[in-house]
């Protein structure tokens, strides 16, 4: 269960990525087909940082020496990580739900306040979540594996950036 | 404070694209002269923007140069998207609107866009309201023909109902009934200023709205912050917080307004949130016609309080 709620932030996450990266980047009005493809985009990538997870964490549970042990250290690293992205991750989703009332100097507040702020924590809400899941681990697989998961988590907004940045860079090289 | 907000000194985009003021033809720019200007204030942040500037035989490379700019208007517009604009505009807009209808005018109404960019608001109002199906004309202007080209390029590609055109809002060869603007009027200074607003005193025009950013003590801290996270070139990062450190205060603005253009009734409209003491990001200066002041508060309705004195 705390792995399955870890993969669905992962997902949210990505999909939030996948929003910010393409914002700036497209100056037509009506624009929701643009941002429904890139919230696909930031949701595939983070079904393949998951993917490779997974990947990763069978891989080690295959052959590692202590594979009952690993299962339970996991899980209690999941769950303290959980502590920090679950509360980081519900503040975000607030400040977007607050965008819903139809105030202007209401949704400006949420940029300022909320959506500017937490898109500026987020590597360090990661890094905290990350380390303070791993600390008290018993298991250097468990702290391998949480390094490596948080390498990909920072590396997807990266990557996505790269992308949009190719596309915009094109797209203006054929309107300029 | 940072050199790099002195208010005394140009935003770069000031000056890596200059046209000749008579026949609005491009002028070609020496990186050199640009980094002179910046060097004089000790603005190493500015400098460092320019000496990453494209650039061919010392003179800057104009068609790279327009290429940043429309990929900063681009992410100009994100902010304006975010900060709600378009609906900012709107309701000031449509307001002043009824009031020039309530006075008796029934034509074609020209509302124009002074140094519109790649005219976000115009797209904006074009798209999202009733505007150009209820007998409004929709028009920007900007000397930067590659900012217009784009605009024309992203209104057809929506078919919106507006233009956009290359050259001075003001000549005699257009006419305006309301002007307005986003983010210029602090590129006007001094005497500047002035001028600026002199050229509204034209008989057919019957009000502006400039908005702009609101000064003070942390509005540059803001626009810091706000840029490093949402800008993506080094331009943008640059001059957006230093507009914010430029922008006019609202004394300023309505002085300016009422000495230079005293046929109509100057102030400050949407300084405050919620009638709070805590101000907006921006705040317009509003000048209308004396006659349609009482129609223009009777169309504000209940939002009339965020509506400074007149006069």
């Amino acid at each position: 269960m705390t792995l399955l709620w870890l993969y669905l932030l992962a997902l949210l996450d990505g999909l939030l990525c996948g929003g910010r990266v393409s914002m700036g980047r497209c100056a037509l009005i009506r624009k929701r087909g643009y941002y429904a493809r890139a919230l696909v985009r930031g949701l595939l990538g983070a079904q393949v940082i998951s993917t490779l997870a997974l990947v990763a964490l069978l891989l080690v549970d295959r052959f590692s020496p202590h594979q009952t042990d690993l299962v339970l250290d996991l899980e209690d690293a999941a769950e303290r990580m959980l502590w920090v992205f679950l509360p980081y991750a519900v503040a975000v989703v607030a400040s977007l739900a607050l965008r819903m009332i139809p105030s202007t100097d209401l949704r400006s507040a949420t940029s300022v306040l909320g959506l500017g702020p937490f898109t500026a924590i987020r590597p360090f809400v990661m890094v905290a979540g990350v380390l303070y899941g791993i600390w008290r681990s018993q298991l250097v697989e468990t702290r391998v594996l949480g390094l490596f998961i948080l390498g990909l988590m920072l590396s997807l907004e990266y990557f996505l950036n790269r992308g949009a940045a190719a596309r915009q860079r094109k797209e203006i090289r054929e309107v300029v | 404070m940072f050199a790099s907000w002195n208010p005394a000194q140009p935003e770069i985009t000031d000056l890596i694209v200059q046209h000749d003021p008579y026949t609005l033809a491009r002028v070609r720019v020496r990186k050199q002269d640009v980094l002179e200007v910046f060097g004089k204030f000790g603005n190493r942040k500015a400098i460092r923007a320019v000496e990453g500037l494209p650039e061919r035989d010392g003179w800057l490379d104009e068609k790279e140069i327009d290429r940043l700019l429309v990929r900063t208007h681009w992410e100009m517009q994100r902010l304006g998207e975010e900060f709600y604009h378009g609906p900012r505009v709107y309701e000031l807009l449509r307001a002043v609107i009824a009031a020039i209808r309530k006075g008796g005018f029934e034509g074609e109404l020209k509302v124009v866009d002074v140094g519109c960019g790649i005219g976000y608001d115009i797209r904006w109002l074009a798209a999202r309201t009733e505007l150009a199906k209820k007998g409004v004309e929709l028009t920007g202007f900007d000397l930067n023909s590659a900012l217009i080209h784009e605009a024309n390029r992203l209104s057809a590609a929506e078919q919106l109902p507006c233009r956009f055109l290359h050259g001075d809002a003001f000549s005699l060869d257009h006419s305006g009934h309301i002007f307005l603007s986003t983010g210029v009027i602090h590129h006007f200074r001094g005497q500047g200023l002035r001028e600026f607003l002199e050229r509204h005193e034209r008989p057919e025009t019957q009000a502006f709205l400039h908005f702009d950013f609101q000064p003070w003590f942390l509005a540059p801290y803001g626009s810091w912050f706000f840029h490093f996270l949402r800008m993506r070139t080094a331009l943008a990062r640059h001059d957006g917080v230093l507009s914010a450190a430029r922008a006019h205060s609202a004394g300023t603005l309505a002085e300016a307004a009422r000495c230079a253009a005293p046929g109509f009734a100057s102030g400050i409209y949407g300084a405050k949130i919620w009638n709070t003491p805590a101000p907006r990001v921006f705040h317009t200066l509003l000048g209308i016609r004396r006659p349609l002041i009482e129609a223009l508060g009777k169309a504000l309705g209940r939002r009339a309080w965020r509506l400074g004195e007149l006069r």
